[in-house]
């Protein structure tokens, strides 16, 4: 299939109260495609996720991110999610006093309305959500319980999987979704993610395991370290790195 | 109103009385307090950042007096549109007048309602001249409450379904009214009362309302008062409630409207095991001032106290916490937890925040907070990572701010009525409401 450079990553640098974090990060993601970011703490995969999503207290200093063709800089957080652009957080926060059905609700109609479709009604937005609360083995309950609230860690990360499963997004980025899940929770997660996998769409994980690589099968793996993709290889690498750690790359990588 | 105009109209109605009315001498007394006492001015510690003057200054007409028929057609209008629950067994209350015919209390098993002589002498078994002592505006009540209303529950005796207060301020000369509600609640019964007050916009009476509460042992009570006045309305309040040995009062205090209005709230823990939740959610904005005041006196050991209000101050809006909590000598094993927080959403807006906790015994398990702030950004960031533009996830926070509170209402209906009637008032509603 023929490449879109879909998500075009170029020379991206970044810092927070004047550490710098990001140091000059290329990357190019395609439609159809599932990258995986593995790499040490602190090299810089949260701050890249958290970028993408447009938070502001990561100051970007330099290169360039195109989204499908537009200049994601430019976008404001709201508009980068209703382009198609789907963060998993790492640490959902918790929103007591919202239900999970008034945000899920809210975030569908706001991308229907800028992509001039028609609001979903509460019958309606029930018949789609049905389903993908049984594949996320959610119980009907949740749908009224305050977004994240008293969830464990694994019902958090798949509320994450739901939200993103209700919005279908171009390219989701997923940030350490597999961390804390024991495997049955790790294979209701996995289920979800490849239930979205088509031509269209592009997935990024953000990792430190390949466990998760065993179930959702990535085409690229790339090594994060000190702010930059040092190596990049197939599901292969993901092994290795798992069996001799990160020392090898990092080395090889001061070799160059 | 002032003081001179209280006292002519005061000494009036009392010689209409008869002469063996069991009220004359409660009243000549409490008048008696009030004269000493005044209005309560900024000078004193509890009333320090509420100004009672534009009552003061207001025309108000104190006399009670019979309703006109226009009262009661302007109350079945409000009737018709503003009930939480048409269903619920409810009195009403006109400009404190209790409006029959708008009653639907069928037998309930248990429950008496009692009228003006077994009221007074109820009030004068209370004891109450301590209250006049220290709350002029109890006095006042005192001294003009047109006609009181005992609510007796008998022992052991359920009532599960909630009895409706309905206070209603009509648009007339502008009055001063008194209500005065006392509550028994016998040894391990339980109960829920809503009282609701509600008025056209414009209407700008003034509402005094003194509530007695005496629980009896391993009884229940809760209360969700709900006022939604428009916002030309003054409104001040005291509630004293006297609990028992493992008995519980729960309290839920909404303040949509009102000009100035002013809670106060006394619990006495009295006996070992009593424990009371206190909760509440206002609204200020617009020159809207509201105060709610409470104190909780842990008299007994093993008593438990729950208290979380939050304010939602706009433009020009002030909004006034005052939460004291006392552990007497003896009360050992007293646990007390209380919390304040409050949302500016606006430059101009105040909000005056005030725990105070004063312990006498060791042994005791005290917290208290108050937080004054913003939107919390982490969340405000999920949302708006989600599609959902800043005004609308603003407005989505600003509600679940007042709802994570508003979910202790334990009545479904009237939990939802609240709640949507709260989500009404906050800004940018017509972009996110249909969320809810």
């Amino acid at each position: 299939m023929k490449k879109d450079n879909m998500l075009r990553i170029k020379g991206l640098h970044a810092q927070v109260e004047d550490r710098a974090i990001l140091n000059g990060l290329d990357l190019k993601v395609s439609s159809g495609e599932v990258h995986a970011i593995m790499g040490p703490n602190g090299s810089g995969k949260s701050t890249l996720a958290q970028i993408l999503a447009g938070r502001k207290n990561y100051e970007v200093t330099g290169g360039t991110i195109e989204f499908c063709g537009k200049d994601l800089l430019s976008l404001s957080t709201e508009e980068r999610a209703r382009e198609g652009l789907f963060l998993a957080f790492q640490y959902p926060v918790e929103i007591p006093g919202v239900n999970n059905a008034y945000l899920l609700k809210a975030a569908l109609n706001a991308q229907r309305a800028a992509n001039d479709e028609p609001q979903v009604d509460a019958f309606e937005f029930t018949k789609l959500i049905k389903g993908k609360m049984e594949l996320m083995q959610m119980s009907s309950d949740f749908l009224n319980r305050s977004v994240n609230e008293g969830f464990s860690g694994g019902e958090k990360k798949r509320n994450e999987i739901l939200q993103m499963l209700m919005l279908e997004p171009r390219l989701a980025v997923l940030d350490e979704t597999d961390s804390g899940l024991d495997i049955d929770a790790l294979k209701v997660v996995a289920s979800g993610i490849n239930s979205l996998r088509d031509s269209k769409r592009a997935i990024i994980l953000i990792t430190h395991y390949k466990r998760l690589l065993e179930l959702v099968v990535p085409d690229h793996v790339h090594v994060l370290s000190e702010g930059r993709i040092v190596k990049s290889g197939d599901r292969e690498l993901a092994r290795t790195l798992d069996k001799q750690g990160y020392d090898w790359v990092r080395e090889e990588a001061a070799n160059l | 109103m002032t003081p001179e105009t209280l006292h002519s109209v005061f000494e009036a109605s009392l010689n209409q009385l008869e002469v063996s009315d069991p009220s004359r001498t409660l009243r000549s007394e409490a008048m008696a307090s009030f004269n000493k006492l005044g209005y309560p001015t900024k000078k004193h510690e509890n009333w320090r950042y509420t100004d009672l003057k534009p009552i003061v200054k207001a025309k108000l007409d104190p006399t009670p007096k019979s309703l006109t028929t226009d009262q009661i057609k302007q109350s079945n209008r409000l009737l018709e549109t503003s009930l939480l629950d048409a269903d619920a067994p409810r009195l009403v209350l006109v400009d404190g007048v209790p409006l029959s015919n708008a009653q639907t209390l069928s037998d309930i098993q248990g429950l008496t309602i009692l009228g003006h002589k077994q009221t007074w002498q109820r009030i004068g078994e209370l004891q109450s001249m301590e209250l006049f002592q220290r709350h002029p505006l109890a006095a006042l009540n005192t001294a003009f409450a047109s006609s009181g209303i005992l609510i007796k529950l008998s022992e052991n005796t359920n009532v599960e379904q909630p009895l409706h207060l309905v206070f209603i301020s009509t648009q007339t000369t502008n009055k001063a009214t008194q209500p005065r509600i006392l509550i028994d609640i016998g040894a391990g019964s339980k109960l829920t009362i809503v009282q609701h007050f509600i008025g056209e916009d414009s209407v700008a009476n003034w509402t005094n309302l003194v509530t007695q509460i005496t629980q009896s042992r391993e009884s229940q009570l809760t209360i969700y008062r709900f006022q939604e006045y428009g916002n030309e309305q003054f409104h001040t309040e005291l509630l004293d409630a006297k609990i028992a040995q493992d008995a519980k009062l729960k309290l839920g205090y909404v303040d949509l409207g009102g000009k100035l209005v002013r809670n106060d709230v006394q619990v006495n823990l009295a006996e070992p095991g009593a424990a009371c939740e206190i909760f509440g959610v206002f609204l200020a904005t617009q020159g809207q001032h509201v105060d709610n005041h409470t104190r909780i006196d842990h008299t007994a050991p093993q008593t438990t106290s729950r208290e979380a209000f939050r304010g939602i101050i706009g433009e020009h809006g002030r909004g006034v916490f005052n939460g004291k909590v006392i552990v007497h000598r003896g009360a050992h094993g007293a646990d007390a937890q209380q919390s304040s927080d409050n949302l500016l959403l606006s430059e101009h807006a105040e909000i005056d925040t005030k725990p105070e906790l004063e312990i006498y015994t060791d042994d005791v398990k005290c917290a208290h907070g108050a937080t004054v702030g913003e939107l919390d950004a982490e969340q405000l960031f999920y949302i708006r990572s989600r599609g959902v533009d800043e005004d609308t996830a603003k407005g989505l926070l600003t509600f679940a701010f007042a709802n994570d509170v508003l979910r202790r209402i334990e009545v479904p209906e009237v939990r939802e009525r609240v709640a949507s009637c709260v989500a009404g008032q906050l800004p940018d509603y017509e972009n996110w409401g249909g969320l809810l």
